[in-house]
Formats: C-alpha cells, sequence, structure tokens
C-alpha cells in the first residue's frame, strides 16, 4: 500500500487478522457487519460459514482448543451477538483465546433502539475477558491488535470487539500499532524455596493438573516433574491429556466422576500440587472434606485463583512453564507409590457387561485403541462427555475437547468441525449424546458445504440422561422432561445432509460400527443406541466428599 | 465487614459498570462511592464495600479487569486471607 493510502475500517479489520496469521474465520453475516464481510470477500482469508452464530463460536473455540492458536469469529449485531453469549461464556470458564467481532449500528444511532441493535459492550461485560466498542476510525487498529494481545496472553479468554457500522466504512490509513506488551507475572525465589521445602516434607504428595498445564504449553515440564519426582497424578477433566495413560502413579481424572483410585488417592495425600486448577466443585464435593490432610501447594498463572477456595501454604502467580522446572527435584517417597500402585489395582474398571446390549464405556475404549495417534475428540456435554473422560485416553490436552466449565450442550459438533479445520491431518470424532446432538444439529450443514471428514459417534439413550441419572438417584425417580423417545431418525437426518451413517443397537456390531467410521473417506455418523438404565459410575453425590463415592450398587466405597 | 478501597482505573465509558459488576458478582454491596476523573486519562474510584468474605477475592478479581490499573484496600481494612465461601 503506497504511504497515505487510505483504506475502509473493515478493509483494516481484515489486514488485521492476516497480520495476527489468522487463516480461517467462523461466522455468518448480517446487516451491521456488511463491510467487513465485503472486505472479506476476495481476501486471503478463508471464512466458515455456519448456520447459526453460536456454531460459528463454538467453531472458533474447537479451532482454537485443538492448535493452540487464537479462535475468530464474526457475528452482525442484535440477535447475531447475542447468540455468541453461550459461547463467550464457554470460552471464559475454559480459559480459551477467541476473538469476536460483531457488528454494531452506526454510532450516530446507538442508543436509539435502532433495528438490530442491542447493547453488546454492556451483555459482554460478565463473559469476556475484556470487551471493547471502537467508537474512533482511529483506536480500530491498535483495538484489534490489543484483542488479540489480551485473549492469548496470561490466562487466555474471550475478548469482543463491537464495531459500528460507520467505523467499519470509515476510512484511515493502516499502520501497525506499538502496544504495550502486557507484563508477565513474576515469583520471587523466596516462593521457590519455599514450594521445594513443601515437596522434600512430604510423604504423600500427589498432583492435581488442570486445564492450565496445556493452555500454558507446560505438558512437557509437567511430564518431567512427574518422571524425576515420581509423583503420583490425577487430572482434572480439562487436564486430561496433559499425564499419558502408562505414566507411572497417573490415576485418571479426579472429581464427581473421576477414578475412586484418583480420589481416594487425593483424599490420602499429605501435600496436594495443584497445577493450573481451581478448585472446581465438580472436583472437590465436599469442599471442607478435600484432601483435608493436605498442605497445598498452588501453581497458577491467574493470581485470583489462588487461596480462592482453599487456602494454599504455598502459591505461586506465575507461568508454569518457568516455575515447574524450578521446583523439580528428586523424592522419597517410594511407600507412597506402592500404595498409590495398589489402590490403582484394586479399583481398576470392570467392562463387563453381560448381554447383547452395548455397554457405552467398553464402546469407548474401544475407539480409544481404534483411534490413530494424535486423533481430537470433541464432546457434548451429558453422560457420554464423563464416559469420554472415564474410558478414553489422550496424549496431549489439545486432543480432547469438552465444555469443562459452563458445561455447554451443543459444543461436540461445531467444536469439531474447527478442530478438523485447525488440524485438517488429524482424525476428527465428535462424540455426542441424543440431547445435546440436536442443539447445534444445523451444523450438519458446515460439514456439507466444506465437506469436511468429521466423524461423529452418537450415542443414544432417548433421555437427557445425565438430569436423568440425578432423577433417578436424588429426586425419587421422578423423571421430570428427561424423556427424548421422541427423538428423529438419526441415520436418515444425517442423509438429508449428505452424510452416510448406521444405527448399532447390539454389541457384538461394535467393532464393524466403529471400523466402518473410522474407514469412512468422509463425514459418517455411527449412531449407537444404549440402554438408557445404564448411569456414570462412579459418583460423588451432591454435598458428600471424595470418598464417599457411590458405585453402581447404590453402596458407598 | 467493611472495605475501603481506591481503585485507579482507565477512563473508558464503561469502566464503573465493570467494576460495578465484579463488586456484585463477587459477593459484595457497595455502600459508598466516589469517582474523580484526572486529566492523565485515569480516574480515581474510592469505593466502600461490605461483605462477608474476605476482600481479597474481591480485589484479586478487580485486579484482573485490563482498565483497573491498580486495585489498593486500605490497610487497616484487610481481613483474613481466606473467603467464607
Amino acid at each position: 500500500m503506497e504511504q497515505g493510502q487510505k483504506i475502509r475500517g473493515a478493509d483494516a479489520v481484515i489486514k488485521v487478522l492476516i497480520a495476527h496469521g489468522v487463516n480461517t474465520i467462523f461466522g455468518y453475516p448480517g446487516g451491521a457487519i456488511m463491510p467487513i464481510y465485503d472486505a472479506l470477500h476476495g481476501s486471503s482469508v478463508e471464512h466458515l460459514l455456519s448456520r447459526h452464530e453460536q456454531g460459528a463460536a463454538f467453531a472458533a473455540l474447537g479451532y482454537a482448543r485443538a492448535s493452540g492458536r487464537t479462535g475468530v469469529c464474526f457475528a452482525t449485531s442484535g440477535p447475531g451477538a447475542t447468540n455468541l453469549v453461550t459461547t463467550l461464556a464457554d470460552a471464559l470458564l475454559d480459559s480459551v483465546p477467541m476473538v469476536a467481532v460483531t457488528g454494531q449500528v452506526s454510532t450516530s444511532v446507538i442508543g436509539t433502539d435502532a433495528f438490530q441493535e442491542i447493547d453488546m459492550l454492556g451483555m459482554s461485560l460478565s463473559c469476556t475477558k475484556h470487551s471493547f466498542m471502537v467508537t474512533d476510525i482511529n483506536e480500530l487498529i491498535p483495538t484489534l491488535y490489543q484483542a488479540f494481545e489480551i485473549a492469548a496472553s496470561g490466562r487466555p479468554g474471550p475478548v469482543l470487539v463491537d464495531i459500528p457500522k460507520d467505523i467499519q466504512v470509515a476510512l484511515l490509513e493502516y499502520k501497525t500499532p506499538l502496544l504495550a506488551v502486557l507484563p508477565e507475572p513474576w515469583h520471587d525465589e523466596s516462593d521457590i524455596v519455599a514450594a521445594k521445602a513443601l515437596l522434600h516434607a512430604a510423604k504423600k504428595p500427589i498432583i492435581y493438573a488442570g486445564g492450565g498445564v496445556g493452555m500454558a504449553n507446560a505438558v512437557s515440564q509437567l511430564r518431567e516433574f512427574i518422571k524425576v519426582t515420581g509423583m503420583p497424578s490425577v487430572a482434572t477433566l480439562k487436564g486430561l491429556g496433559s499425564i499419558t495413560i502408562d505414566t507411572p502413579g497417573y490415576l485418571g481424572m479426579l472429581g464427581m466422576h473421576g477414578s475412586k483410585a484418583a480420589n481416594i488417592a487425593v483424599q490420602e495425600s499429605d501435600l496436594l500440587v495443584v497445577v493450573g486448577a481451581r478448585f472446581d466443585d465438580r472436583v472437590t464435593g465436599r469442599l471442607a472434606s478435600f484432601a483435608s490432610k493436605a498442605k497445598v501447594l498452588h501453581l497458577d498463572i491467574d493470581a485470583a485463583e489462588l487461596d480462592k477456595l482453599r487456602l494454599a501454604d504455598v502459591a505461586i502467580a506465575s507461568d508454569l512453564r518457568q516455575v515447574l522446572p524450578e521446583i523439580t527435584q528428586s523424592l522419597d517417597i517410594n511407600p507412597w507409590r506402592d500404595e498409590v500402585q495398589q489402590l490403582q489395582v484394586t479399583h481398576q474398571r470392570d467392562y463387563d457387561c453381560p448381554g447383547e446390549l452395548i455397554y457405552a464405556p467398553a464402546m469407548l475404549k474401544r475407539l480409544a485403541q481404534k483411534l490413530p495417534k494424535d486423533s481430537v475428540v470433541s464432546c457434548d456435554v451429558g453422560q457420554h462427555q464423563m464416559w469420554v473422560a472415564q474410558h478414553m485416553w489422550f496424549d496431549r490436552p489439545e486432543n480432547h475437547l469438552s465444555s469443562g466449565g459452563l458445561g455447554t450442550m451443543g459444543f461436540g459438533l461445531p467444536a469439531a468441525i474447527g478442530a478438523k479445520v485447525s488440524r485438517p491431518e488429524a482424525m476428527v470424532v465428535a462424540v455426542s449424546g441424543d440431547g445435546s446432538f440436536m442443539m447445534n444439529v444445523q451444523e450438519l450443514t458446515t460439514i456439507k458445504r466444506r465437506q469436511l471428514p468429521v466423524k461423529i459417534l452418537l450415542i443414544d439413550n432417548q433421555k437427557l440422561g445425565m438430569v436423568k441419572q440425578w432423577q433417578q438417584l436424588f429426586f425419587e425417580e421422578r423423571y421430570s422432561e428427561t424423556d427424548l423417545s421422541d427423538n428423529p431418525d438419526f441415520v436418515r437426518l444425517a442423509s438429508a445432509f449428505d452424510i452416510p451413517g448406521r444405527t448399532i443397537d447390539k454389541a457384538c456390531e461394535v467393532e464393524a460400527g466403529l471400523d466402518e467410521m473410522l474407514n469412512a473417506k468422509g463425514a459418517f455418523l455411527l449412531h449407537v443406541a444404549i440402554d438408557y438404565t445404564h448411569n456414570v459410575w462412579p459418583l460423588v453425590p451432591p454435598g458428600a466428599a471424595n470418598h464417599d463415592m457411590m458405585d453402581e450398587t447404590e453402596t458407598q466405597i | 465487614m467493611i472495605y475501603d478501597m481506591m481503585l485507579t482505573v482507565h477512563q473508558r465509558a464503561e469502566v464503573l459498570e465493570r467494576v460495578l459488576r465484579v463488586i456484585r458478582h463477587r459477593g459484595f454491596k457497595v455502600t459508598s462511592i466516589n469517582m474523580q476523573v484526572h486529566e492523565n486519562e485515569t480516574s480515581m474510584v474510592d469505593i466502600v464495600v461490605e461483605s462477608e468474605r474476605a476482600i481479597t477475592l474481591l480485589s484479586n478479581q478487580l485486579t484482573k479487569l485490563i482498565d483497573v490499573v491498580e486495585c489498593q484496600v486500605l490497610p487497616s481494612q484487610i481481613e483474613n486471607k481466606l473467603a467464607s465461601v
């Protein structure tokens, strides 16, 4: 561009995206964002048209979570923008870097209840890491640069940039802004000394690893820490993949639907090393009883997570990549390691389910065995999500996409689309339930449009399964509005989008069904009918301590 | 408990909304507020809040806001670290 040449604000938006290495945007056009879509037309940036703004933004989240890059989505003002709210909240609770650009009515009519006008800046306050409304064309480029910086730095999160239509068509000279880089947290040497002293004194230490490990790119540092210390470990839903399943002393997921071994070991521990995790209520059960004999060493980049729910003996707000190597040291904890190993043996999962029907945990374990290396599994929310977490395994956190914090049904299918776009070489499987699948079913069109070979494993019990399970266990079997037996014929539904599929309902069909799905050239829907009486076990009942888990016989261990 | 906080914030139209939203959501009630706009693109907000919760639960969240430059809790009012949650 020649010096002094002016371009539209809309063109500047696209240029800023290109400058940030954005190659795909997920979105849906509309009136107040038309200049930006006009600038997009013919540009080098690809755009994946969804059929609902929520589908677009979840695809952007899937793209971000599977690749570690910042996801970008576009929506128009009013309903387009409000349709993003759930996805922004999802990204906030799971700390996913996303930049959402929304169109807004022109500045001259803001505040007049104009057509498709909603105060999106006001609406964004509780569901974003930060948000902007650009009201000065000279602020447009610096604001967008700042948005990318904020989204990806520190604890990542969603940033909204609301751009009125007159700003999109106003002219400006494109200049790359000089930005102050946000300060990184730092820690004192005395913190490290104190942390090492805690580790040295511990007889029964255990690692409780969360989603922060993957977000901080600290997987290799954590694995080295585990290797050198020999410490047993557990992971949260979002931490799955940070520690490989064959790691000695790794007991899988803890918490409400965690493994018995993981929960018992945490309860028995005398030092909890919390790495990028936040004492979520689904993890801790009754907080006062959670690892009550343990001291706490809490590592997290977000200082606001430290001492929020559990007072730490040593708390360090810093980059995990820096802290973990500094506290890595060998420990003398062999008796504890033996005890944990014994726990692991005692509480092995039982996959024996007599009868002809399909047992979802066994099927998912089989799927994990069959998946090629570095595949991505994108879950929806509910019983199937917990079965995936319990019975599948992942080599890195980017391979397991699950709406952890917000628990958003409808996440799985569009997130799988985004994952396939960001990692086209990877096998991507959306594991969904019959309730969740219908929440963003329109995105089957997006798969068709782009001919994306996304595999869909739809586990169907004709119930809103997790709610039904709670009604059965805690609401005296009063099954209020959880029957979904009027579901559509899912295979015919997929077929209407040119996606082949088949239904299986017998255990003997699982092998062939999974093979057909995985070997299909393009997208495929494997519809798996299961018995609605199958529940997720074990379970920490509401208000109970994690060692008081219920198993299938409804007795406490 | 009653806490007195002094915030330095960027002068953005929505900054007070952000601060007040966090105060409410994190379980605190505003009992007094005074804002002074400065010439250097910042404003000072003196806020007195009330809650059974520990003030660090709020001050840590306010500090995280991009438009909050500084969040000071007047020393005499700092309570125990752990929140009653």
